[in-house]
């Protein structure tokens, strides 16, 4: 039976995300197994001492494209419920900037779907970075979305 | 200005390193009609010089669906240029 996204759990929040939330979301009878991923910030970049970073996003898109994520984990995979966060604003060293958890009756999917989320959301979620060293700050390499094709010309 | 319709007013939104080049994080923006995604970034790229060569390590996006450089614009759209994306 092909599960349905619309009770999956998707939120920008400028507060600590809080992973136990989402696990225990994403948790239901009819499962055997929950795979998470958190991300969170590291103390280097590039060989540069970290001090903080900050996220922006288009918040409505952002949104938008996660709930995207969804609607294509369960397509693909048989999984039961999705919950994607992600953190905005100022980010101190090691604390969870994104965190996902899927359920699924059998660990393969969750552990699949789990890696299709973050590695899609990476690509395609309108999310920015800085990244804020003692001797400056840059904005993140990012990876460049896809654009579809042209529109047929229309007259 | 010639050719200038108020018909067509589109709203522009400005992220990350394209917010800080401009010093914008939204407009709005009366264009010719038939202008293209293309055209309205033209447009950006005279006012701020500074975005000049950025193009193509931008991607556009209208109404929150990311669009190619040759889509139409229509009143109303909600228009962004997105630098590469580093969530996560």
């Amino acid at each position: 039976m092909p599960t349905s996204p619309e009770n999956d759990w998707c939120e920008l929040l400028r507060a600590p995300i809080d992973g136990n939330t989402a696990v225990r979301y994403v948790r239901a009878d009819q499962d055997g197994a929950i795979v998470t991923f958190d991300g969170f910030v590291r103390n280097e970049s590039h060989g540069r001492r970290t001090l903080y970073l900050e996220y922006e996003a288009y918040e409505s898109m952002a949104l938008a494209k996660m709930r995207e994520i969804c609607v294509q984990v369960h397509g693909q995979y048989a999984i039961q419920r999705v919950a994607i966060l992600h953190r905005l604003g100022h980010l101190d060293l090691g604390e969870t900037s994104v965190f996902i958890a899927v359920s699924a009756p059998h660990r393969a999917a969750a552990f699949d779907a789990c890696r299709f989320a973050i590695d899609t959301l990476k690509r395609t979620v309108p999310i920015w970075k800085k990244e804020f060293f003692e001797d400056g700050a840059v904005w993140a390499d990012g990876e460049l979305p896809p654009a579809p094709p042209p529109p047929k010309a229309a007259s | 200005m010639a050719g200038v319709s108020a018909n067509l007013r589109v709203n522009v939104l400005f992220f990350g390193r394209i917010r800080e080049l401009t010093g914008l994080s939204e407009e709005s923006v009366d264009l010719t009609e038939g202008s293209t995604l293309a055209d309205l970034f033209e447009i950006y790229q005279r006012r701020f010089p500074a975005l000049a060569g950025f193009r193509s390590s931008l991607v556009a996006s209208r109404n929150q669906e990311f669009a190619a450089w040759e889509t139409p614009l229509s009143a109303g759209d909600d228009i962004a240029f997105l630098p590469p994306v580093s969530g996560g």
